[in-house]
């Protein structure tokens, strides 16, 4: 639990880049790291947090649920939010000029290309299992990814795969 | 779309009275109480499914369009000012606005109210996702959601990589950090190219 809270934290300070951009870091931290969750379960939680409201980390309570229960989704929670938040009250406060400090500007634009670059190893962990059920799925991540950047929303794209995927499974499988 | 119209109970006090509605036009009008604040972020916190984008133009509708309780240039600064803070931008610009209408309880009860709807779900699904059975129509519908979500997140890296890697240089960045995380810890991949970054900037500026 103590370790949950931690890593957590640690994803929280480094988050640089917004939520979509910590996603990797989430990805090695329960999956890579600590094998808390398989790739599939982790892809399953990326898929719930897209399809829940509010701020896409909310995947911190999947799986904080994973490991330690309701306790441990609250915890998960409260400790990824816990620093961006007192950051964001503190800027608001002192109409704060952290965001104006140099060296600051110059850690964050680096730090945010870093963490899109490490989505691409996060990407290639979550593909890998979709390869090892069949290849020819991917042709199907291919179509979702051409739909997405000709404007369909990530919630129409994530309900109709999985429920096209459920009726298949019914009647194929 | 949806009617966020479940506050009643404290109009009187967030509401200005006249005349200081009519010289204040160009400013914020009146502050929230705690409760209508806390439930008025609790109902957009319950609808905001879509990511940034779609989370400020309800936050806008309703605290500023529908409670006049911010201006428009409230939500603008808190996006530019949370931007580049570590941490999920939708929370902060949401912890930022609390901030503008109530101090720092404003703060805290907005972020906990925008919150909760999604953590209860969200512990509701993790819950049902481990309770499904091994059904064949399950094992299809997970394997149909991993599909979607490397189909998503792939264009979430393509968004990105617009957005954050604007120079020859950053691009330079976001590749050695892909080939470096396939071999190191991510934290340290991501503070260590923080660190590089504020080494480039003294360097430039030096020279």
């Amino acid at each position: 639990m103590l370790e949950l809270i931690a890593r957590f934290l640690v994803i929280g300070a480094l988050a640089f880049g917004g939520g979509q951009a910590a996603l990797p870091l989430v990805e090695r931290l329960a999956v890579a790291d600590t094998g808390w969750l398989t790739p599939a379960q982790f892809a399953t939680g990326v898929g719930l947090s897209y399809a829940t409201p509010g701020p896409v980390l909310i995947l911190a309570a999947f799986i904080g649920y994973h490991v330690a229960a309701v306790p441990g989704a609250v915890a998960a929670t409260a400790a990824v939010f816990i620093i961006p938040v007192v950051l964001a009250g503190f800027t608001a406060q002192l109409v704060a000029k952290l965001k104006d400090a140099r060296w600051f500007q110059a850690f964050g634009r680096f730090a945010a290309a870093a963490a899109v670059g490490l989505l691409g190893v996060t990407l290639l962990a979550l593909a890998r299992p979709v390869i090892d059920i069949h290849p020819v799925l991917l042709l199907g991540s291919v179509a979702v990814l051409a739909a997405e950047l000709r404007g369909v929303h990530p919630i129409i794209l994530i309900g109709a795969a999985t429920l096209l995927g459920a009726v298949t499974g019914f009647y194929i499988l | 779309m949806v009617s966020l119209s479940c506050h009643r109970s404290c109009r009187a006090e967030a509401l200005p009275p006249p005349d200081a509605l009519i010289r204040s036009k160009s400013t914020a009008t009146g502050r929230p109480c705690l409760l209508s604040l806390g439930w008025t972020l609790l109902c957009v916190g319950a609808v905001a499914f879509g990511g940034l984008g779609a989370t400020l133009a309800l936050l806008q509708r309703e605290l500023v369009d529908r409670h006049g309780w911010l201006r428009s240039s409230d939500v603008t600064e808190a996006l530019a000012y949370t931007k580049p803070l570590p941490g999920s931008t939708v929370m902060q610009v949401v912890t930022f606005l609390g901030w503008r209408m109530g101090g720092w309880p404003g703060a805290i009860v907005a972020t906990i109210a925008f919150l909760v709807p999604a953590l209860g779900l969200m512990t509701v699904a993790a819950a049902a996702v481990l309770a499904l059975p091994d059904a064949p129509w399950v094992r299809g519908a997970l394997t149909g959601l991993q599909v979607a979500v490397v189909g998503v997140l792939a264009a979430a890296l393509w968004h990105l990589a617009r957005s954050e890697a604007g120079s020859g240089l950053l691009l330079i960045v976001l590749l050695a950090a892909f080939a470096a995380g396939l071999f190191v810890n991510a934290a340290l991949v991501v503070a260590a190219a923080g660190a590089i970054g504020v080494a480039v900037d003294r360097v430039k500026r030096d020279a």
